[in-house]
This record gives structure tokens, C-alpha cells and sequence, in this order.
């Protein structure tokens, strides 16, 4: 999981080492523990265990003469973070560099080769042997393109990759399975593994395809297919503007992303709901039959909208069941024509959830996707797709696009079978200024004040509202480094009450639904252990005299209130994290986009 | 194109327009269907202004999430002014973030791009300062400057009481580095520092401060009321215009609904059978209007629902506002108490803030001010001010 960059043009122009820093900067949310630059004509490399601070002292304050040149962020896979290790990696002669996201399934045989050839390695990674097998190439005779696919049709696995060659002025690049994205402008070419990378310099790009090889120069780019055949590529126009990229004057981009959800979610139901008709309308997938079964999967946070999502179908009518996308396997897993297996993934590049969904294709299942990021490998490789419309999301911990999956996914759940009523489609549109009332008034922050010092957090919800408690102990974990454990309420006396202590806070999700009673028992369940209770709820009368803080949302459809819930959840996390002074919008150890499985 | 750096002033609540401003500072309030500070921005933008740097203090978050980084690709840095100590503080707040000569506006008043422009134009670093002048007929509420030879500023003051001889302060001022200086220098007068009182400084220490007289649309909301001016003022002179059932993407109009001109709505509207809607009406994004309801002469903010067989006339609300079906809302003129005054005859139905939700059947007294969270059961009559999250009942 790592981000590339690359860039031709003028020197004259833009400096290209300020072009590659910038989107690598725009990048460093696809991983951050070592980064690398490489330039030519001129081959010169700089490369970094650490930030891309730590790059950016290392870089010539002074303009390199350079005309091409490739970056790179890195998210160890192979090999710890070191400066050896990070990219680009160079051949024995310095006289090729090259960048690589993605996995090489046999790079230990090529390696063996390579070395029995003579060649010698300086890093542990797998991505080393790309420049090797180029530089043996070239010393057969080959010129730099063929060299370039010569080496790549050695590579199984997964990959975008871009090399630069000593002496020349272009960047070859191609990919399989992983993301990459090019870019044009008057007198200058750019690629990267997405479009925020490059976007203050183009909004005019083009989605390379699987196998496809593209030459990047001043004067243009080139796109040959697998054959050597040229490409007549379409140019797209991206109409994200680059002032999501910044973060507005708030501390973090979370708290951004927090206080962007009203915006967000009217943007994702614009158009959708049918006020007169009492309907939900999905433009995008009015083809899209009503599936006998459903078949959600997905990772992390997406996961966990799934999860709410299964509960939704069933109670339309229909089969459904949440899979985390790395355990999802074919083998064990029934699927026949009725069955609509749906991918949701944020980035639409989460790896374990394309494999998942490749695996549905392979077998003939229906397949759609619901993702943020148009042209995405999710949005291509499936049937149908339909986009959480969320805008950019920077923040490493998912705030905005949960809460736009959560309501893209209870809209689809009403479009496909057909269930909707008067109510529904009036809560969903109460939703986005119902948000802005709790963002307006949440005392989240006062009650992350009195438990941060807390052993754990633990978080229970019934019904709709578990995949919310599963989420707000994800967020918590994320961000604040501390120990938090989600559970269906129910499940806390055959087993996890072993752990509630005065020192532990519960926060409790309690709803006005036909679940409350019983939720009840659950709070006096652990207040009878001692531990605090912090009830999120829509009708504190019930709750009140057992909590220690109520934490309010607004009345809702009772099928929305973990949506209303969770930015409660969403607001304490944060608060906990800031006062503990931690790494909010890049928490260590993690990546926004997981492109490995 | 001027190379210009504009501070725009938009950390104050605007107390005068509560119960409005509880969720958020005046600048957010809507003029027809966009925050006033949007308005700013679109006339700055006109003018040639190339970077804006927003003073924000008062519920900052409001106008942080709502502009975000850049606005019609200007760049925006926001500078927070963490209590709200006058405008000439503000500006302080503001000052390494410019270069030296710049435009510093209200965000809360609506002004030409022509008025900026001229402004511009006049100002040469031979002065301090320049100050953009209105010739209006009434400058007591407001700021007001005197001039005498070659547009020298002779004096400058808040709230002239001798209103005569007076041009209207427009709240728009080229500054040059002394200017900055003369602020910071000036005594607080009651812990506050406010930019008139720097610049009365400058003239007092003999630098020479300009005032250009101009002229263009100029608007300020000082009551909630005057959000219905503001708005109207945009439509009659063209700032806004009116092309119903297209404007919004998005939008359903019922085939058997009636629309007046001039209206504006914004996006996710929804209007049913048989409603009236106009003229004069401003619908915010996601506001529904009921089968039968009739709407007029109204600023409705987002997300607001309108129910079925309701009328509306002379009315603002705040976001998320129900109005209940069948409540009445027979319009001005009415009597509004604001503290211990009572504005006689103002032409206003109501004001209702953020999240009033009636239950329907309410009748509302003309005047009526109704503060944000209440609710209201059906049936129940409602007059004057009622503070914010109670409960009415009938």
C-alpha cells in the first residue's frame, strides 16, 4: 500500500522536485514510513526512511535541470521501513529508477536469477528486481521501452509501476489490478496512484486500464496496449475541487471531515428521495433488478456499514449477510443468479474487497459496487455502481463516508425492493440538518475530558444500533491508541462483563425502538460493576436516571438513529485523541487506502 | 485585475439578529438562498480581489465547513479571533497574513463589486487609508464620515447623532502598513479596538485619509426583519434572479403547483400539488412546501418543511423548521419586542429559528419571534418572543 507520482515538463515551468513533493504530500495517506524521489535526465535519487519532511531536507534547494522524475510513499509490505528500502530502487549502474505500489508474487525466483546473473540488491523489497530486470534487458540490446516491457512481462502479481533511465526525458509506466491515474497539461504529463496527487496542476486525466502501458513527456503522453498498439485514450475531466485537499483552517482534516457530514449527506441524497411519490430513486442503477439475496462485502468501517445495511434487507424481505471481504470465499459462499453481491469500499482500491468481488464475477454473480471515488478499480470491474457522492476524504479514520455509506445503503436497500414510506423518505431528508444540530451542540468534548485517562471503552448497541457500537470502538482505537471493544448488548454477560470495571466507561446506544427495555438491562448490568454509563440516545426520560452523561441526538425514523448516533461517537473519539495529543489524520501503523490484501 | 488581498470581517455573532444567530455568526444568515458572506465573496471576486483572508471567531466552524479552502478558486485563509474584541482587532488578527496595501470589508453587509472597485481605484499609498462612501439619507445607524478638499477625511464616527452632513461609512477600506499601525496604537475604548477609532487616530496625527464617494447596492440586516429586505433588494435589482422550477437541480415542482415570480429555489426543493408559492419567496436547499400551502413574501432557510394547507407570508426561518400543517402565518404589519423596545408596524409575520417544529393548526400573531429548539402543540397561538427550547402548549 504505497502512492506513486510521476511528472515530465519543463524545468522552466514547474521545478519537477516541486511537483513530485507536492503530490507526494497529496499521497501521503496511501502510507508515510519512507518516501523517495528520483530524476532525470541527469539520474539523481533521494530517498527516506521517516515523513516527507525528512525527504524535504534532504532535496537541493537549488533547480536540478531535471525534465522527468518519479516519487514515492511507502507503507511497508516487504522489509521494514529504512532508507534502503525505501523507493524509487535503482538497477547496479544507477542507470534506471523505479516506483512500485502493489505486491510481486515471485520476485523471490527473479531474484534468485538475477543474482545468479550477478546482479546485486540493496533492499529487501520485491520491488528491486523491476530495475535489475530492465537493466538485463537493456544489456541484451533492448532500447528503454521494451526493456520496460520486457521486465514487467517477467512480474506476476499486482502493481502500478513508473521507471525513469538515465539520459532520457520520460516516465514509462503501467499497472495491473493496482491504481493509476495520468494526467495532461499544456507543456507537461503526470501520473500518480490518484487524482488528488496531481490535481492543482490538471483536472484533465485518463484512467490507464489494466495491462496498458503509458510514456509520459513534456510534450504529451502516449498509451500503448499490452501488443505495442497505440491507445486512443479518452480524456475525462474531474470536477473535484482542489479545495478538499486543504484543510480549511481546522486543526485536523477529521474534525473537517466531522463538520462536513451535513453537506456530505445532502449531496449523497440529492435527487434520491421522492418526496411525492414516497420512492427512492437510484439513478445510476434503474437496471438493477430485485436480488433474492445480498451479499455485502467489505472492510474496516465499510464493514460495519454493511453490517447495518444486512439488517435493512432482511427486514424489506431479502436474504442478506455482511462478509469481511478477506474472508470471503467462493468455495464456501452459495451464490446463484438472484444473488447481488455488493462491494463497499470507500477508495474503491481497498484490495481485499476487489479480490472479493473479482472472485463474485468469476462465478457469474451480480456485482456492485458502492464507493466515493469515480473511475475507481471497484467502479470499473463491476456490474453496477453507485457513488456515496462524499467528496474527498484525507483523514486516515472514516467520518464523512461512513455516515454517506450508512444512508447510500438504506436508500438502496428501499430502491431494490421496492419498501418505502411517507416517513422514510422524510427522515432521510431531516438527516442532514439533523447532524448540524448535533455538530452545534454535542458536549462530546466535556465528556472525552473526564475519561480519557480510562483503562478501556466499551460501546453497546441492540439491533441497528450494534455496527455502531462495532464503529465507535473502531474509531476510538484508530485514533486514540487505546484499548475499546464494541458489542451487541445482549452479549456482554456471556462474556465481556468480565472486563467492565469503574474504570471503564460505557458508552450505551439506547433508541426509543421495541429494543429498549431490554437495552435497559444491559446499562444496569454493567452500573451494577461500577462502570460509568454514557448513554448516546434520542430519549434520555429512560435512560437518564442510570447515566452518568447523556449524549442527545434528535428523534428520528428509529431505523436512523445509529446514523445520528455515531457523530456523537465520532465527536468523543476525536476529542480523546486531541487531548492525548495524538497523530489524528495519520494514526501510526495505518493507511486510508488498504491496497494489499 | 487587482492583485489585492481582501480581510473580510466574520468572527461576530450579530446579536441584534438573535434568535437567528444561535447556531451561527450574521455572515451565514441567508440573503435570498446563500449566506450574506457569500454574496461578499461573489462581489470581492467581481472587483478583482485575489485572495481572501476571513476573520472568524464566533462559531467559526459554520463558515469553515461551508467555504472550505478556496471559493471559486480563490484561495481563503482563515485567521481565528478568539474573542471578539472590535473590528480594528480583527484586523490586527489578519495582519501578517496580507501584503502591505489591502481591502478589508464586513462580511456581513452586502456590497457592490463597484463600490470595491472605486475604492480601489481611488486609493493611492499617498494615503493611509481610504474609505468607501454612500450618500444615504439615513447615517445615524451606522458609521459616517465627513470630508472636505480632494475627498479628505475630516472626521469619522459611529452613529452620528447630527446625521447631517454625514456620508455613509460602507464598511469597505483600502489600508496601507501605517494604517495597521495607527489601530494597534489607539487607546481601547472599553477593551475593544475598533477601526474607526484607528483612523480617526491617523487623521488626528495629520496622515492624509481619503473617502470616496460611490455608489451600488449597499445592504445590511440589523433585525432579523431585514433578512426579508435584504433578500427582496436582491431580486429588485437584479442580484438574484428569478427562474423557478429550473434554478434548483433537482427540484420537483407539482404540475398543479403555482408559482409566482420572482422566487428562487435552491437545490432538493419540493413543492406539492396546488401550492402557491410567490412572489417573493426564497426556498433554501431540501425545503419541502405541503399540497395547498401558500407561501409569500418569505426567506425560508434550508431543510425546512412546510406543511400541507399551511400559509406563510412575511416570515424567515432559521434551518430545519417545521411549520405544521394548516398553521397560519397571516403576516405583518405587527409589533416585535426586541429586549425593552417594541418596533412598531414592522412588516413581519414571524421569525422562527433553527428546529422550531409546530405541530400544525398554530395561528401566529404578527410579529411573532420564536427562538430556536421550541415546540409548539397543535392549535396553540403564539405571540410575541418566546426564548429558545421551550415547549408551547395549547
Amino acid at each position: 500500500m504505497c502512492g506513486i507520482i510521476g511528472y515530465a515538463g519543463a524545468q522552466a515551468d514547474r521545478p519537477v522536485l516541486e511537483v513530485l513533493s507536492n503530490g507526494l504530500s497529496r499521497l501521503e495517506y496511501r502510507g508515510y514510513d519512507s518516501a523517495g524521489i528520483a530524476v532525470a535526465p541527469e539520474m539523481s535519487v533521494y530517498k527516506r526512511k521517516g515523513d516527507l519532511d525528512v525527504l524535504e531536507e534532504q532535496l537541493p534547494d537549488a533547480p536540478v535541470g531535471a525534465l522527468a522524475g518519479i516519487g514515492h510513499t511507502r507503507w511497508s509490505t516487504h522489509g521494514p521501513p529504512s532508507d534502503e528500502n525505501a523507493h524509487p530502487h535503482t538497477d547496479c549502474e544507477d542507470g534506471v529508477a523505479v516506483v512500485h505500489n502493489g505486491i510481486i508474487e515471485n520476485y523471490r525466483e527473479l531474484r534468485d536469477d538475477l543474482e545468479a546473473a550477478g546482479h546485486e540488491f540493496d533492499s529487501e523489497t520485491d520491488t528491486e528486481v523491476v530495475p535489475h530486470l530492465i537493466e538485463a534487458a537493456l544489456e541484451q540490446g533492448a532500447d528503454a521501452d521494451s526493456a520496460f516491457r520486457q521486465a514487467i512481462g517477467r512480474l506476476e502479481g499486482s502493481y502500478a509501476v513508473a521507471a525513469v533511465f538515465r539520459g532520457r526525458e520520460e516516465v514509462y509506466a503501467t499497472r495491473r489490478q493496482s491504481p493509476l491515474v495520468l494526467g495532461v497539461d499544456d507543456g507537461c504529463a503526470l501520473l500518480a496512484s490518484d487524482v488528488p496527487a496531481f490535481l492543482e496542476y490538471t483536472d484533465e486525466v485518463v484512467y490507464l486500464e489494466d495491462g496498458q502501458f503509458a510514456t509520459i513527456r513534456p510534450s504529451g503522453i502516449e498509451v500503448r496496449d499490452q501488443r505495442g498498439a497505440l491507445v486512443d485514450v479518452s480524456v475525462e475531466t474531474v470536477d473535484w475541487d482542489p479545495e478538499d485537499a486543504g484543510k480549511s483552517g481546522y486543526d485536523h482534516y477529521m474534525r473537517k471531515e466531522i463538520y462536513e457530514q451535513p453537506r456530505a449527506l445532502r449531496e449523497c441524497l440529492r435527487g434520491r428521495p421522492q418526496p411525492f411519490e414516497e420512492a427512492i430513486s437510484i439513478e445510476e442503477l434503474e437496471e438493477l433488478p430485485r436480488p433474492t439475496e445480498v451479499q455485502f462485502v467489505a472492510c474496516g468501517t465499510s464493514y460495519h456499514a454493511s453490517l447495518y445495511a444486512t439488517r435493512l434487507f432482511r427486514e424489506h424481505g431479502v436474504r442478506a449477510t455482511a462478509f469481511l471481504a478477506s474472508e470471503y470465499d467462493i468455495e464456501t459462499v452459495p451464490v446463484d443468479e438472484g444473488t447481488l453481491v455488493v462491494g463497499v469500499t470507500q477508495s474503491g482500491e481497498t484490495a481485499d474487497t476487489l479480490r472479493a468481488l473479482r472472485t463474485a464475477n468469476g462465478v457469474g454473480a451480480r456485482t456492485l459496487a458502492v464507493t466515493n471515488v469515480v473511475g475507481s478499480s471497484a467502479a470499473r470491474e463491476t456490474d453496477h455502481t453507485m457513488y456515496i457522492r462524499a467528496g474527498p476524504e484525507i483523514g486516515v479514520a472514516a467520518t464523512k463516508t461512513f455516515v454517506s455509506q450508512q444512508v447510500a445503503l438504506a436508500m438502496l436497500s428501499s430502491a431494490l425492493t421496492g419498501d418505502c414510506s411517507r416517513e422514510f423518505v422524510e427522515s432521510l431528508r431531516a438527516l442532514p440538518d439533523q447532524i448540524q444540530s448535533i455538530l452545534d451542540g454535542s458536549r462530546a468534548e466535556e465528556i472525552a475530558e473526564e475519561y480519557v485517562h480510562a483503562d478501556a471503552y466499551f460501546f453497546i448497541g441492540r439491533g441497528y444500533a450494534t455496527p455502531v457500537a462495532l464503529e465507535g470502538a473502531l474509531k476510538m482505537k484508530e485514533i486514540t491508541y487505546r484499548h475499546a471493544e464494541g458489542f451487541a448488548a445482549g452479549e456482554l454477560k456471556h462474556g465481556p462483563l468480565a472486563l467492565v470495571t469503574e474504570r471503564t466507561p460505557v458508552f450505551a446506544l439506547v433508541t426509543g425502538d421495541s429494543n429498549t427495555e431490554r437495552m435497559l438491562g444491559n446499562v444496569k448490568e454493567v452500573e451494577a460493576r461500577g462502570a460509568p454509563v454514557v448513554a448516546v440516545t434520542d430519549d434520555p426520560g429512560l435512560i437518564e436516571a442510570h447515566a452518568e452523561h447523556v449524549l442527545r441526538v434528535p428523534e428520528t425514523h428509529w431505523r436512523f438513529f445509529p446514523i445520528l448516533a455515531n457523530v456523537q461517537l465520532q465527536l468523543l473519539a476525536y476529542w480523546v485523541a486531541h487531548r492525548l495529543g495524538r497523530s489524528i489524520d495519520k494514526p501510526r501503523n495505518l493507511a486510508k487506502s488498504v491496497t494489499v490484501e | 485585475m487587482s492583485e489585492y488581498s481582501a480581510i473580510v470581517l466574520a468572527a461576530g455573532e450579530g446579536t441584534r439578529l438573535r434568535p437567528l444567530t444561535q447556531n451561527r455568526p450574521k455572515p451565514m444568515l441567508p440573503a435570498a438562498t446563500k449566506p450574506i458572506l457569500e454574496h461578499v465573496f461573489d462581489q470581492l471576486i467581481d472587483a478583482g480581489i485575489s485572495k481572501f483572508v476571513v476573520v472568524v471567531g464566533y462559531r467559526c466552524d459554520r463558515v469553515q465547513s461551508y467555504f472550505g479552502s478556496t471559493y471559486r478558486n480563490v484561495p481563503i485563509t482563515y485567521v481565528t479571533q478568539k474573542k471578539q474584541l472590535g473590528t480594528g482587532h480583527a484586523v490586527l488578527a489578519a495582519e501578517s497574513e496580507v501584503d502591505d496595501t489591502c481591502l478589508v470589508i464586513n462580511g456581513d453587509q452586502i456590497v457592490d463589486s463597484r463600490i470595491v472597485a472605486d475604492t480601489i481605484a481611488r486609493h493611492d499609498s499617498a494615503a493611509a487609508a481610504t474609505i468607501a462612501l454612500l450618500q444615504r439619507p439615513n447615517v445615524e445607524p451606522y458609521g459616517g464620515v465627513r470630508i472636505g478638499e480632494d475627498d479628505v477625511a475630516t472626521e469619522i464616527v459611529e452613529n452620528p447623532r447630527d446625521g447631517y452632513g454625514y456620508y455613509l461609512n460602507a464598511g469597505v477600506y483600502m489600508l496601507e502598513p501605517a494604517a495597521f499601525d495607527a489601530v494597534r496604537s489607539a487607546e481601547p475604548s472599553f477593551g475593544e479596538h475598533h477601526l474607526f477609532e484607528g483612523l480617526s487616530k491617523l487623521i488626528d496625527s495629520g496622515e492624509t485619509v481619503r473617502g470616496t464617494v460611490s455608489e451600488g447596492l449597499w445592504v445590511d440586516a440589523t433585525y432579523p426583519w431585514d433578512l426579508l429586505d435584504v433578500s427582496f433588494e436582491l431580486f429588485d435589482r437584479g442580484v438574484v434572479t428569478s427562474s423557478p422550477v429550473i434554478s434548483g437541480r433537482e427540484t420537483t415542482v407539482h404540475d398543479e403547483a403555482i408559482i409566482r415570480d420572482p422566487i428562487i429555489l435552491d437545490q432538493d426543493c419540493a413543492i406539492g400539488p396546488d401550492a402557491v408559492v410567490g412572489p417573493y419567496v426564497c426556498l433554501g436547499e431540501n425545503t419541502t412546501v405541503g399540497a395547498n400551502a401558500v407561501l409569500e413574501r418569505s426567506v425560508v432557510d434550508d431543510d425546512t418543511t412546510i406543511g400541507a394547507n399551511a400559509t406563510v407570508v412575511d416570515c424567515v426561518t432559521g434551518t430545519g423548521v417545521e411549520i405544521g400543517p394548516g398553521s397560519t402565518i397571516p403576516g405583518g404589519p405587527g409589533d416585535v419586542r426586541v429586549g425593552d423596545t417594541v418596533y412598531e408596524d414592522e412588516a413581519l409575520g414571524a421569525v422562527l429559528a433553527d428546529r422550531v417544529t409546530d405541530r400544525g393548526g398554530v395561528t401566529y400573531v404578527p410579529g411573532a419571534l420564536v427562538g430556536p429548539e421550541t415546540e409548539i402543540q397543535s392549535g396553540a397561538t403564539i405571540r410575541g418572543t418566546l426564548a429558545g427550547g421551550t415547549e408551547v402548549r395549547s
